[in-house]
């Protein structure tokens, strides 16, 4: 039901480019773009409802109701805010190093969305089905650093300087532990390709065999993402809001709206590596995959701000000492046992 | 999340205020006697009354709470003892431009009538007595003009 | 390699300062090298103000000043006036003013609760308290008229007696007052982040929290077992049986588990003051126009932030000739510039939340 929608108007564009007398290099090339901006566009969107869910749940979980006013049950609130922020002025301080400060928001919504390109949404619904995706995405999302950065450093402002460290710290060091624990699983399957990684699942899901690589990975995805316990990137109590201290308007709702596409990065890597991506539990393939791939990213989406609004923020150095004390030795160590227990399987024939 | 709501979504549903809430004054002005004990319990001097002497008694003329000065202690409400003045359970007193907060409560003419039929029983000294509140009545207006000013 | 320090001004704009509090940092990356605290941003004046009211006009002026606990802020002033004329309050009157000053404790220390966790980082803390709160300040809103800015103390009593359907009311609450104690642990103190963020940090010793002439809470925290309300009873304390609770290490995380102690006993406190309220008069029988004998008196009661002391210079006038007040917050606050010395920035948040300021009380 519904498993070859998107399949299907993938091959209909295709055969109507055919149709035209397109070249097959113009023809692929059009396809890609097609595919990617799709994906762009849609996860633009879904930030909007991503936002809206935050609150949501923000709110039922502080006994409150949330938006509730612009449009039915308060859907369109989002949009609202948008419209509010994209009308607003954009302040320009003038100490401020203006070229990197516009530069910032202009490009940090770039490594989410390149990272999305090789994502597989489906059985076979990868925009860009990359042979080396896993090592794409990991290289290509570790460079919004420099954007925050960029940011934190142009607003010539001591909270965004403050800010514009921490994130520099945090993200350097916890990248570690996070391409480390996705080692394990890399290791298994023998693969950097997201599509094999997620067929290799079929019979069982990585959770059950590197438990502990997806604590790792989940703990470090969240700091990625600078959110509670880890946001001291924009600990609004400490630091007003860190490197977005002095942007207002469409500039602030960039660094807003990445933060949204990090977070569903992570909880997309964590369906495909763990939790095997668009298969259906208990062989229930009665919903398309696609489905199962988004409700399991959901889900994750969802334990992310269950986090967030339970746990208070963690401090900078205790938030050091436990990515390199606990988290990297940790990650070795499933490595090591990893690697361990494949000999032993293959020993036995597996 | 399994939590009770407790948002109440303000315009559509509102809370029962309590009988004591603090909220706008009320004055019941045939039970004021006039005789300046409220005005001297407010600590911040918001009350601002005119009176006019009609036979023997006081007569409330003008009445002015300034609102935007006013701390809502209910020292005022405390003081009366004619049991005139009273909290109301109106807290909306939003308004657009800063001379329409001042709050009137009473602003009305000295009665004519009633002096006439008390002129009628004491010709000479009830005339003399109203002019004398007319009188009075217009000093104290242009005091509070210029106290606006 | 050379480095250098800068200069943050933390406030007096900024989300946590609890107001419009203005701490001068120095800082050395992020640890704290030098910290100067300047108040006065919030100064209206209130002991000048007091000289040209009389004295009853006096009270409202004093609910404003600790607004969280502004009950207790009335007693205080009503008690050194009272003093002065040597009124006896009536029995009625003393217990409600137990009821509604443990009640008023307990609003405020469910403030210092949530918002140290919001401090930390844990909104939702910050929002559970607020809730709980509401009850209370709907009950001061049945009894009193007003939410925050109360003014329920009169010389010689209390402004009302207990409204109808009041007391059933705050039982209710009352016997949900431990739930929500736990919950509060269990949200907030229980958390492991929370505990590595404020154990041992800003620790304040003994002697230390003597010399600062700290008070209330923080005092206890530190483990001086020192309440006015134990130590010198004034009111009806003496016959009411609770406990101080007392911290060990005096760091943050004892002075913040501290006031849900107290919270629970304050519960103790209101639950033996309703069954023991006698019926009577609730008002002394005080002159209209108070004119106290010249003189001057000083008292002390225990607010929900410490001492609240009150020095009413009277010249036998109907106005008072000089009031000053002894503000628990401001004194509390001496010690910060100590505390925040080799600490993180975000520690300073954690510290100078901890002491639990109100900056309408610190500036007057």
């Amino acid at each position: 039901m519904g498993e070859n929608v998107f399949l299907n108007i993938a091959s209909w564009i295709r055969g109507f480019l055919d149709s035209l007398g397109a070249p097959l290099l113009l023809n692929d090339l059009i396809m890609m773009i097609i595919k990617a901006s799709a994906v762009i566009v849609f996860v633009s969107l879904n930030v909007i409802w991503l936002i809206l869910m935050e609150r949501k749940v923000c709110a039922y979980i502080q006994c409150r109701l949330g938006p509730n006013r612009v449009g039915p049950k308060g859907t369109l609130q989002t949009i609202a805010d948008v419209i509010k922020l994209v009308t607003k002025e954009f302040l320009v301080p003038r100490t401020a190093d203006k070229v990197v400060f516009l530069l910032a928001p202009l490009i940090v919504f770039v490594p989410p969305a390149l990272a999305l390109a090789v994502v597989p949404w489906g059985d076979g619904m990868a925009a860009v089905d990359m042979n080396i995706g896993v090592f794409y995405l990991l290289a290509v999302t570790s460079l919004s650093t420099l954007i925050f950065w960029m940011g934190a450093w142009g607003s010539n402002n001591k909270y965004a300087l403050i800010g514009g460290m921490r994130v520099v710290a945090q993200m350097v060091s916890y990248e570690l532990p996070l391409v480390l624990a996705l080692l394990g699983v890399i290791m298994i399957t023998g693969t950097l390709n997201m599509s094999e990684i997620v067929e290799a699942q079929r019979n069982v899901w990585f959770i059950f065999t590197q438990p502990l690589a997806f604590l790792i990975y989940f703990i470090a995805g969240i700091s990625e993402t600078n959110r509670t316990p880890f946001d001291l990137v924009e600990a609004e109590s400490e630091i007003i809001a860190g490197p977005y201290t002095e942007y207002s308007g469409m500039g602030w709702a960039m660094f807003m709206l990445t933060e949204y596409v990090s977070v569903m990065i992570i909880s997309i890597m964590c369906t495909v590596m763990f939790f095997g991506g668009w298969l259906a539990p208990f062989g229930w393939t009665f919903l398309p995959s696609w489905f199962w791939f988004f409700f399991k990213v959901y889900l994750f989406i969802f334990l992310f701000m269950w986090i967030r609004w339970t746990y208070p923020r963690i401090r900078v150095d205790q938030l050091m000492g436990f990515g390199w004390k606990v988290l990297v030795p940790l990650s070795l160590a499933n490595i090591f046992v990893t690697g361990i227990g494949m000999y032993v399987y293959r020993a036995i024939g597996w | 999340m399994l939590a009770q709501k407790v948002t109440v979504q303000y315009p559509d549903e509102k809370i029962e205020l309590p009988d004591r809430f603090h909220g706008r004054f009320e004055l019941d002005a045939d039970k004021c006697i006039a005789c300046m004990l409220c005005a001297n319990a407010c600590p911040n001097k918001v009350i601002q009354m005119e009176r006019a002497k009609v036979g023997k008694k006081q007569y409330l003329t003008k009445y002015v709470m300034r609102i935007e000065y006013c701390m809502f202690c209910g020292l005022c409400v405390e003081a009366c003892n004619q049991d005139a003045l009273h909290f109301s359970k109106v807290f909306n007193m939003n308004q657009y431009f800063r001379q329409k907060v001042r709050l009137i409560l009473v602003d009305r003419p000295v009665p004519q009538e009633e002096e006439a039929g008390e002129a009628a029983d004491v010709k000479r000294p009830a005339t003399e007595g109203t002019a004398g509140a007319k009188r009075e009545v217009a000093a104290g207006r242009s005091a509070a003009k210029e106290g606006e000013s | 390699m050379k480095t250098q320090t800068y200069f943050l001004n933390l406030g007096p704009q900024h989300p946590s300062t609890h107001g419009v509090f203005r701490v001068i940092l120095e800082l050395d990356g992020e640890v704290v090298v030098k910290a100067t605290p300047v108040p006065g941003y919030l100064h209206r004046g209130v002991e000048k103000l007091a000289e040209a009211r009389t004295y009853t006009q006096v009270i409202p002026y004093t609910d404003r000043m600790d607004y969280l606990a502004n009950m207790l802020m009335n007693w205080g002033y009503v008690e050194a006036v009272e003093k002065l004329l040597g009124v006896e309050v009536p029995e009625r009157a003393q217990y409600i003013r137990v009821i509604v000053g443990e009640l008023s404790r307990i609003a405020s220390h469910l403030i210092a609760v949530g918002s140290y966790a919001a401090d930390i980082g844990g909104l939702t803390g910050f929002l559970y308290t607020f809730r709980d709160r509401e009850r209370i300040v709907d009950l001061f809103e049945m009894l009193t008229g007003s939410r925050m800015t109360v003014s329920y103390f009169r010389i010689g009593g209390v402004a009302d007696d207990l409204p109808e359907g009041f007391i059933p009311l705050l039982q209710k609450f009352l016997a949900d007052l431990p739930g929500l104690c736990d919950e509060y642990d269990g949200l907030i103190t229980g958390n492991e982040i929370f505990q590595a963020r404020t154990k041992f940090v800003g620790v304040i010793p003994p002697e230390k929290a003597i010399n600062y002439s700290l008070s209330g809470p923080n005092l206890r925290a530190s483990g001086v077992n020192f309440d006015l309300r134990k130590n010198r009873p004034y009111g009806v304390y003496d016959r009411l049986d609770f406990e101080v609770p007392l911290g060990k290490n005096g760091d943050c995380f004892d002075r913040f588990v501290c006031r849900i102690k107290e919270m629970r006993q304050s519960g103790r406190i209101i639950q033996q003051a309703l069954k023991n309220l006698p019926e009577g008069p609730i008002q002394a029988k005080v002159p209209k126009v108070i004119r106290p004998p010249a003189g001057e008196a000083y008292t002390e009661i225990e607010s929900s932030k410490g001492i609240f002391g009150c020095y009413i210079v009277s010249d036998g006038s109907n106005k008072p000739y000089r009031v000053h007040f002894r503000r628990p917050s401001f004194i509390n606050l001496g010690c910060l510039a100590e505390l925040c010395v080799g600490w993180k920035v975000a520690d300073v948040i954690a510290i100078l939340g901890s002491l639990d300021i109100v900056l309408g009380e610190v500036d007057c």
